[in-house]
């Protein structure tokens, strides 16, 4: 794979996949977490979500805590599969040894 | 673009461990200054000054329990906003601190009713717990491969096996200067680089 993968590629996707690609397999962040670790706003990380959703690169499940609507994020096996495949072509375009 | 990547995701695990030094230094000032109590009750411990028994035991119960209280709050803080498989593990061993610590007081107690000596105890109770203290880190060196952990886990194991040969009650300042020791430089060493040390 020479090429890096588009919608992992922009800057703000990137931070958000390597955010999710740190959580143990299994486990899901709460948005309201997640935006504290990025330090985007609600409205710019919903936005790139909904890009990684569509991709099938991110999974989202909804639930209530009590009475608030609660989040649930988490790299899909293909969202991981790709930023792995992404961290591999950046580090062969660098030259780097994998 | 690779080193914006290694910067985000160390920020995440840094973000997920601040709390740990605090864990750590909370247990260090415990150690440290509960069995220095301990260790100055007795004419043949504290060179420089004695403290009365029931005083020395209420400092030290006072902050063990700060402690466990500390422990709990900001334990809950590290894992916060995330969930699924680890949290099994997480509340799993979250419990087993409780347990494992009522079991060993249980033992020391059963002793005690058998006719282990006031001396005896002041032996078997510190060491129980740095032994307790060291396996429980074991498995949670395990749980998140953590080497943090896993070297502290080391040092308490050691600390527990030794201090007996100590005496009593030298074996509160072993424990004092070793255990709480270890702890301070573990707080020092996670709050400079706040990595699992994988």
């Amino acid at each position: 794979m020479d090429e890096l993968d588009p919608v992992i590629h922009a800057a703000a996707r990137l931070k958000i996949t390597a955010s999710l690609a740190t959580l143990a397999a299994g486990d899901r962040i709460a948005f309201a977490r997640l935006q504290e670790l990025l330090g985007m706003t609600a409205g710019n990380l919903s936005t790139h979500l909904r890009k990684l959703e569509d991709a099938g690169y991110v999974e989202a499940v909804k639930t209530h805590q009590g009475r608030t609507p609660v989040t649930w994020l988490a790299l899909t096996r293909t969202g991981r599969r790709a930023f792995e495949d992404y961290m591999e072509a950046l580090r062969g375009l660098l030259g780097e040894s994998v | 673009m690779l080193q914006l990547l290694g910067e985000q995701q160390r920020h995440v695990e840094r973000a997920q461990l601040a709390p740990v030094p605090w864990l750590y230094g909370t247990w260090g000032v415990a150690w440290l200054v509960g069995f220095l109590a301990l260790w100055s009750t007795s004419p043949a411990g504290n060179p420089w000054f004695t403290v009365p028994g029931p005083l020395a035991a209420g400092v030290f119960g006072a902050l063990i329990t700060s402690s466990v209280v500390a422990s709990a709050i900001i334990g809950s803080r590290i894992n916060r906003g995330v969930r699924g498989t680890s949290t099994f593990g997480g509340v799993v061993y979250g419990l087993s601190w409780p347990l494992c610590g009522t079991a060993f007081a249980l033992v020391g107690t059963g002793l005690i009713a058998n006719g282990m000596s006031s001396e005896l105890a002041s032996i078997y109770f510190p060491s129980a717990y740095a032994l307790m203290c060291g396996a429980l880190y074991l498995g949670g060196a395990a749980l998140w491969r953590d080497g943090g952990q896993l070297a502290v886990a080391i040092a308490l194991l050691a600390v527990g096996a030794i201090a007996p040969y100590f005496g009593a009650p030298g074996n509160n300042l072993f424990m004092a200067l070793a255990a709480g020791g270890t702890f301070l430089a573990a707080a020092v060493v996670v709050a400079k680089n706040p990595t699992r040390g994988r």
